[in-house]
């Protein structure tokens, strides 16, 4: 396991390094000069010509790119339209995408996991319709408009609901104030609702991939419970592709977490990515994409290694 | 089968089917002929038509119209033709996709999800004939004025018909949602297909590059691009149709079984080129899963698409597309919530038609469900 889990973490330092090549040539192929728009429009030649030695644009291609990807590990790499570190930057926006994600993960789940199974438990009955014909409509809604048909109804119809904004936070946290969390129920539901829907439709399936085993009719032939065989047998293992999946819906939940935010004006690195992309920051599209690809990787090498403690079936060496 | 019928399915197709009896497809090629004459009124009372003259928004949609005529003749006499000879040798045995076809006509899903779409089709490449005239013109004075019977759909902030800008728009979900699917198909599946054919060191280096790409979440990484680059039409079709990468991983493993199977080692041990295994064995055998992922990835790079218009990464004003309306709607959330609600509800429908569509094509391809 101990070998495993180090050989998946060097892949993964060798990916990273690859993502690191990649974004370098794609903010290299861009087409203009960062200097100029930086400096905005009717700069003179001078101030232009200034501003690219400062962020030493002059210099050869290798030279740049390692003074990005050391300038990031060493937190000298300036987000130069922010006047900031990087580091200091994404690590100031990064708690209200965490709470973000975290909230609508969970949300996601307490609903479609119990969907799932009643489904599956249930096939065909008029309950497994109106959860597969829900779930089917719910992979089809983009996040952003759902976020804003929520904030029609309830922030400017009923009037029941703040609508944009982070609200009150305690120690950078919005869900430890009860005006915060108020601020955090519509980005949450409308983030959690692709997912929700994902989760379920997969949780379904499994679930009735499970139920055709022998065991589960073994289980059934010997004279036990239904609710036992249900529980015991097919619940834990219907269980693992969801749970393996949550890695894979990191980059999606991210994904979800841009368009959220940027509609329910929420403060997070989601907002920041399309900021800075507005912005042409290339230290700061570089840093963040690459440190969303670290996490979405990182949490997929967890999942992997957590899916090891769920089943005992599966060894790694 | 007789000339006579073959002449009336031309004549008027349908016509031909309800001769030799068969009345259901007979009345289901009439109301489609109704709806083609409907439209053709419609262009006429508007007048929309133009042959090869005037503004080509015109000229493309009679173009068009003239060619579904065409081929909706074309398809009845086809049909017709077909089902006689399965009438006069009825013993035949089917083929593989006409146990597919018999499959799919008794599968729900599916036919609503062909319905969406190839309603939101005919519409968007018909819909200079279907639109009032306001999708680009601005009149002022008519500006957020609300659902009216003469805009059913309301009036947006420029003064602009929200009904045909939500007409034009699916021009663009489906054109970019479309094409940049055909390049991820033909990209990703020529990488899938090299990588899952020949493994060994083209496979991993393939593979390791498809990890890099795939490190960055999709969404993350078109955004990045576009923004970079500059957002048109063109340049969404392009980074949409070459990051994603997603179809090749499945296609690799497709064809990795595939490969496996008896009938492609019989064709290696009897010296068939490679070229002709994997255009003859691989690619037929993989057709299925090939289907069903074409259609799920239109529907994720329609809503990619809406995502990055939604940005305002996506395709510039003035072009009607249902993202960009839905940001021009966020500002009037509170006066004009009709500018919000249409253009999501479109997405919506269309998303769904595909995917219900791929939904079921799973379930009706599959050669080992009977």
């Amino acid at each position: 396991m101990a070998s495993y889990a180090l050989r998946r973490l060097g892949q993964l330092i060798l990916v990273l390094l690859g993502v690191t090549v990649l974004l370098f040539i794609l903010l290299k192929s861009m087409p203009g000069d960062p200097a100029r728009v930086m400096a905005g429009l009717g700069a003179s030649p001078e101030t232009i010509e200034a501003i690219r030695l400062k962020m030493g644009l002059d210099r050869p291609l290798l030279v740049q790119y390692w003074r990005m990807v050391s300038g990031l590990f060493n937190g000298q790499l300036e987000a130069m339209t922010y006047h900031k570190g990087v580091w200091k930057l994404i690590l100031e926006r990064l708690p209200a995408t965490v709470e973000l994600g975290f909230f609508s993960l969970l949300f996601s789940l307490a609903i479609s996991i119990p969907a799932g199974l009643l489904s599956a438990i249930f096939r065909n009955s008029l309950l497994d319709y109106a959860v597969t014909t829900t779930a089917l409509t719910g992979i089809s809604i983009p996040v952003f408009w759902f976020a804003l048909m929520l904030m029609m109804v309830f922030g400017v119809i009923l009037r029941v609901l703040p609508v944009s904004g982070r609200g009150e936070t305690l120690l950078g946290w919005s869900f430890l104030t009860t005006d915060g969390l108020r601020h955090l129920i519509i980005p949450v539901f409308a983030l959690s609702s692709v997912q929700m829907a994902m989760n379920a439709r997969l949780t379904r399936a499994s679930m009735l991939e499970v139920l055709r085993q022998e065991y589960v009719t073994t289980a059934r032939a010997k004279g036990l419970r239904e609710s036992l065989v249900l529980i015991k047998h097919a619940f834990r293992n219907a269980l693992a592709p969801v749970v393996t999946n949550i890695g894979l819906q990191t980059g999606a939940l991210f994904a979800g977490a841009i368009l959220t935010e940027t509609t329910t004006a929420w403060p997070g690195i989601g907002r920041l990515e399309v900021e800075s992309i507005f912005r042409q920051d290339e230290a700061v599209v570089f840093g963040l994409a690459l440190f969303v690809a670290a996490v979405f990787m990182a949490v997929q090498l967890l999942v992997d290694l957590a899916y090891a403690l769920i089943d005992p079936r599966i060894t790694y060496d | 089968m007789s000339i006579q019928s073959l002449v009336l399915s031309l004549l008027l197709p349908g016509l031909g089917h309800l001769a030799n009896g068969y009345l259901v497809r007979g009345i289901l090629f009439l109301l489609l002929d109704a709806l083609q004459a409907g439209t053709l009124v419609l262009a006429v009372t508007r007048g929309r038509l133009a042959w090869l003259a005037g503004p080509s928004d015109y000229w493309f949609s009679t173009l068009v119209l003239l060619l579904l005529f065409a081929a909706l003749g074309a398809g009845a006499a086809l049909d017709l033709r077909r089902i006689l000879h399965r009438a006069q040798w009825p013993e035949r045995g089917e083929g593989y996709w006409e146990i597919v076809g018999r499959r799919f006509s008794r599968d729900p899903k599916g036919i609503v999800g062909l319905f969406i779409i190839v309603s939101v089709a005919y519409v968007a490449l018909l819909a200079p004939f279907f639109a009032s005239g306001n999708a680009i013109h601005m009149e002022l004075k008519e500006a957020l004025s609300p659902p009216s019977t003469e805009h059913p759909l309301g009036m947006d902030n420029f003064g602009r018909d929200v009904l045909d800008r939500i007409l034009f728009g699916a021009r663009v979900a489906l054109g970019v949602g479309g094409l940049s699917t055909v390049l991820n198909m033909l990209f990703g599946g020529l990488l899938g297909i090299v990588s899952g054919y020949f493994r060994g060191p083209v496979d991993a280096v393939i593979m390791r590059l498809l990890e890099v790409v795939n490190a960055i979440p999709f969404f993350v990484l078109s955004l990045l691009v576009i923004g970079l680059w500059g957002s048109s039409i063109p340049n969404l079709i392009i980074v949409l149709g070459i990051f994603g990468l997603g179809p090749a991983r499945i296609i690799r493993s497709e064809v990795l079984s595939v490969r496996e199977h008896d009938y492609v080692m019989a064709a290696r041990a009897i010296g068939a080129p490679t070229r002709r295994i994997l255009a003859r064995h691989i690619l037929p055998n993989s057709i299925a899963s090939l289907l069903v992922v074409t259609t799920m990835t239109i529907g994720v790079n329609i809503i990619i698409v809406a995502g990055l218009s939604f940005l305002g990464f996506g395709v510039k004003a003035p072009t009607p597309d249902w993202g960009g309306m839905l940001q021009q709607a966020q500002e009037f959330m509170r006066t004009a919530w009709w500018m919000a609600v249409y253009p999501g509800v479109c997405i919506i429908l269309t998303v769904f038609g595909f995917n219900i569509l791929g939904d079921s094509l799973r379930d009706v391809l599959d050669p080992r469900l009977k």
